[in-house]
């Protein structure tokens, strides 16, 4: 024969030796493999059997002896095909044993059972004998890859379908819960994610990166990576690694600046979930930063008035014209910070003096000029009432009206912060005028307070010399009568 | 020619024959010496209870008790009641004052031996007296509602428990149930202005009666002097006016303590806060608080705190039955030992308020 | 010890004096006494401590689809009048961050201005921030009078 023949005679007769030496250590698969069968197939591409797990591994029995009944005896451990929660369970004799893990040479985490029990996944199906979801549903059962490999079912450019296969199909998702959505992947696609992961990006976030793998909870339950107060930690993962984002050229401080922001303070110091997280103004599955135009409507699904009141203005079509975007120009978007009167007016700090000057949108600087000047004498107004309704508390006397009364001082100046969107001077007097008159009254009451302090005080004089008069002409009296008896006596 | 006075006089005389009653009254006469200073504390304290029961008819046509509306009540009568501010504050002032001044009342008559035979009654009805008006403070500081109230009270009732065998049963009773609540407030109201005013009225009858038919007691040095040579003042008018003349100074200085130091009101008792820090009760209190604080936990088999309440009950016992174990000072002989015991008494009072207050 | 007729006539002026101002002294500490006792007496014009119960005014002053701010105690209540005719009464600071709420004719509903929370006629939040519904309160209609108090 020619060398080469042999060569290759000798590689095939080494590889099927090897071959068969490998099924020769799995009796089970090597005799399987004479029946055939897409498990058996599928077997041979599998990671466990790479790392010289047999079929006995999961099915139990004997690998090691041919006679088959022996090998599938159920007093060596055989359970067939596994049904129902039998199989997690299978899965989880190594995967949830570290020690086990380790004796197989393997370094991936273990405890993804108990993390799955816990979680939404975890509860009971509709035919009320398994559980939800099992590790095959995701991982399949024979050939299994590790999560890395572009074929494994779990890998990000392959688990949207995976999730899709139940959380896209309405009928099942309907005997669990009806009102959950089914079409989270149509909108998904419309994000840049979603259109990054189509074309073959493993980096961008998918289904796990958020809602996470095993331990995945519903939105409202505070464990959730997508719990409201949670959002911000979960999208700055990615967002906030400048090394991981470079090659996609947007910032990264984001979270840095949000957590820093009236939202962020609120939401992640105080816990309120009526503030906005990432989402709110993003979106979930269609993630996507707001349009220029269309800014103040998201930011208005909460600050209403602001948003109407700044589209019936004349900002509205200036902003649009000039492709500003709305509310961010002047408030900022991840960095919003509490929106005080030194953003108005024409100082250096505030906002209006950017496009507006003497010489340049004259009528804009002027009416800037104008509300910021109102609004400070509504502010003064309302902490000179403040401090004299303190005062008059502190020296006792009752002041409980007035006090009430300062909420509607206090509501007022919130009317005619919201009324400055309307960049309409002569509406915000009206507002600023409504409370100064509030002002003025709660002064009044406070002032009448003091004045009694005062009154109470000249009474005390008055009545003290009263009582003086008496004690001396009565002493003198005493004195008298006692100087009568000294000399009456003698 | 009849003045209206003289009119007046005969027209009672007539019918109640005031000539003997007279005659008695204008025999009184006081000792003047130099302890005689301590005489008019007697006479102040009465006037603060006078005071007391003045204001607290007053306050009482305002105040609604009742968890609902007691706080609310004084609100109301200090911020819109006309003097309604002036009236509460003399009330808590007074109410104060009038301790300190029975207890220095308590104290001079003490060291004076004034409690000696025959006058055992005055001071055991005397020493009653002040248990009231303990008994009094207690109950009326409850009454507003407040936070400090409210906690000072679960305090002071706690420590009442405290007392073996009793002291569970006497607990419940004043606290109307196991825990201070609107219950409590009732039961507080009842005794401050029905059950401890008539006991009081009816002590303070017998305890004056005695001082009039007896008179004043003369200090125990003078027990030898010859009756001739001892000073003396009649009672009517001198002495009579005398105290006038320190009862008006005494009501112009509760004048200026109700203006220029306001009685506070704080916040609204709320059972289910936690108490606030440094909860501490009225300064007349404060020395026995201080004390029970001090004692340790256990001491041989015996609670500590039971311990101490049980001492200070025995303590104060011993206090009231002095007339009974003094008899050197019954035979007119100068008796040290009770002396020094008072000055230990007084020095640790003060001593243990002043802890109390600044810690 | 005789005093002549001039000295006992100074010693008269002297008496009289001296009488004079401790009668004058005694009446003036008596009204220094008696004004304040007798103001004390007399009833303040709001006659009761209201803060159980307030009035909120007649029936006949509220229209039907109307909603009004009212004073209780030191708090705000929003007293509605829906088209039945029918009074609910809320306590009206928004439970998000205490905002004074306002009823809405156009919206049918209760809103608040600052984050646009709202809340049905029956005080529960029903969209926006607010995290939990209005506390309501008592309404009482006694004759044409109403009356508002906290609920027991």
């Amino acid at each position: 024969m020619r060398p080469y023949v042999r060569s290759l005679a000798a590689a095939f007769i080494a590889f099927s030796a090897i071959l068969s030496a490998a099924s020769a250590q799995d009796k089970c698969l090597s005799c399987h493999e004479g029946v055939g069968g897409k498990p058996v197939e599928l077997f041979q591409r599998d990671i466990h059997h790479a790392k010289g797990v047999t079929c006995a591994g999961c099915h139990g029995g004997n690998s090691k002896t041919d006679d088959m009944e022996k090998a599938m005896d159920k007093n060596a451990g055989y359970i067939g095909v596994p049904k129902g929660d039998e199989i997690s369970k299978a899965c989880a004799k190594c995967h949830s044993s570290a020690e086990m893990m380790k004796n197989l040479h393997s370094s991936i985490p273990t405890g993804q059972f108990e993390k799955l029990q816990l979680s939404v996944h975890g509860k009971l199906a509709v035919n009320g004998k398994e559980r939800i979801v099992q590790c095959t549903t995701c991982h399949n059962a024979h050939g299994i890859v590790s999560v890395h490999s572009a074929a494994s079912p779990v890998f990000p450019l392959n688990i949207v379908k995976t999730c899709t296969k139940c959380h896209g199909d309405p009928a099942f998702m309907r005997t669990y819960n009806p009102s959950l959505p089914v079409d989270q992947l149509e909108k998904y696609r419309t994000s840049v994610h979603g259109m990054r992961n189509l074309k073959g990006d493993a980096k961008v976030a998918e289904c796990a990166s958020c809602h996470g793998s095993h331990d995945i909870f519903p939105v409202k339950d505070p464990r959730s990576s997508i719990y409201a107060t949670n959002v911000p930690q979960t999208c700055s993962h990615c967002h906030s690694d400048a090394k991981y984002m470079k090659e996609y050229k947007i910032p990264t401080d984001q979270y840095e600046k949000f957590s820093r922001s009236v939202h962020g303070v609120a939401l992640l110091k105080k816990h309120d979930t009526g503030a906005p997280a990432c989402n709110s103004c993003h979106g979930n599955h269609a993630a996507t930063p707001p349009g220029v135009n269309s800014i103040s409507k998201v930011c208005g699904t909460c600050h209403a008035l602001n948003a109407d009141l700044f589209s019936s203005s004349p900002h509205k079509k200036a902003f649009d014209e000039r492709k500003l975007p709305e509310c961010e120009t002047c408030h900022g978007k991840h960095d919003i910070i509490v929106a005080t009167n030194k953003l108005l007016g024409v100082t250096q700090e505030a906002v209006c003096s950017r496009c507006h000057s003497e010489s340049q949108n004259a009528k804009g600087f002027e009416a800037a000029r104008g509300m910021r000047s109102l609004i400070d004498s509504l502010e003064s107004q309302e902490k000179t009432a403040v401090s004299l309704v303190e005062e008059a508390e502190q020296k006792g006397m009752e002041i409980s009206e007035a006090k009430f009364k300062l909420r509607d001082a206090h509501q007022a100046r919130l009317e005619s912060r919201t009324m400055v969107h309307s960049f309409n001077q002569e509406r915000f007097k009206e507002v600023v005028a409504k409370g100064l008159g509030v002002t003025a009254s709660v002064r009044e009451e406070a002032v009448d307070a003091l004045d009694e302090y005062v009154f109470r005080r000249i009474g005390l004089g008055f009545a003290t010399l009263a009582i003086t008069i008496l004690v001396v002409s009565l002493y003198l009296y005493i004195r008298r009568i006692e100087r009568r008896q000294a000399t009456g006596a003698e | 020619m009849k003045t209206l006075w003289t009119k007046l006089y005969d027209w009672i005389d007539e019918r109640v024959e005031l000539g003997g009653l007279i005659e008695f009254m204008g025999k009184k006469y006081v000792p003047v010496n130099r302890h005689s200073v301590w005489y008019y504390f007697g006479g102040v304290s009465l006037f603060l209870f006078i005071i007391q029961v003045v204001t607290g008819i007053l306050l009482l046509l305002y105040y609604k008790s009742g968890e609902q509306l007691a706080f609310e009540s004084i609100q109301f009568i200090m911020s819109k009641v006309q003097f309604g501010w002036l009236i509460r504050s003399i009330h808590s002032w007074t109410a104060n004052l009038f301790i300190l001044t029975a207890m220095i009342h308590m104290f001079s008559v003490y060291f004076e031996k004034s409690y000696r035979k025959p006058r055992e009654v005055t001071w055991v009805t005397g020493m009653l007296m002040l248990f009231l008006a303990l008994g009094f403070g207690f109950s009326g500081y409850l009454l507003p509602w407040n936070e400090l109230a409210f906690f000072a009270t679960k305090v002071g009732t706690d420590i009442a428990g405290a007392v073996p065998i009793v002291g569970k049963p006497i607990m419940v009773f004043l606290r109307g149930g196991e825990d201070v609540t609107g219950a409590t407030l009732s039961r507080f109201f009842g005794f401050h202005i029905a059950v401890l005013p008539g006991l009081f009225t009816v002590l303070l009858g017998i305890h004056l009666l005695m001082v009039q038919r007896q008179g004043m007691s003369e200090p125990m040095e003078r027990g030898d002097q010859p009756a001739a040579e001892r000073q003396r003042m009649p009672f009517f008018p001198n002495f009579l006016l005398r105290d006038l003349l320190l009862w008006l100074i005494v009501l112009n200085l509760l004048a200026i303590l109700a203006v220029f130091f306001p009685w506070e009101l704080g916040k609204k008792a709320d059972a289910f806060a936690s108490a606030p820090a440094g909860i501490k009760p009225e300064w007349y209190f404060l020395f026995m608080f201080q004390t029970l604080k001090y004692i340790p936990g256990k001491i041989l088999f015996v609670d500590g705190e039971v311990l101490g309440i049980l001492l200070f009950g025995l303590a104060g016992l011993l206090w009231m039955l002095v007339p009974f174990w003094d008899w050197k000072s019954s035979r007119g002989e100068r008796n040290r030992f009770v002396n020094y015991v008072g000055i230990f008494v007084i020095f640790y009072i003060i001593i243990l308020t002043v802890i109390g207050w600044i810690v | 010890m005789m005093s002549d007729a001039g000295d006992s006539g100074q010693q008269e002026n002297r008496r009289d004096f001296l009488k004079i101002a401790l009668g004058g002294g005694l009446v003036a500490w008596l009204a220094a006494v008696l004004y304040p006792i007798f103001a004390y007496l007399n009833p303040p014009k709001q006659a009761e401590v209201e803060v159980t119960s307030v009035k909120a005014g007649k029936v006949s002053a509220f229209e039907k689809e109307s909603g009004t701010i009212v004073r209780f105690g030191n708090k705000p209540v929003v007293l509605i009048r829906n088209a039945a005719g029918d009074f609910r009464a809320f306590l009206a600071t928004c439970t998000h961050l205490d905002c004074t709420v306002q009823y809405r004719k156009d919206m049918g509903l209760i809103w608040c201005a600052c984050h646009n929370g709202r809340y049905d006629l029956n005080g529960r939040n029903v969209a926006g921030p607010p995290p939990r519904p209005l506390d309501e309160y008592r309404v009482v209609i006694q004759g044409e009078e109403i009356f508002i108090s906290k609920k027991a």
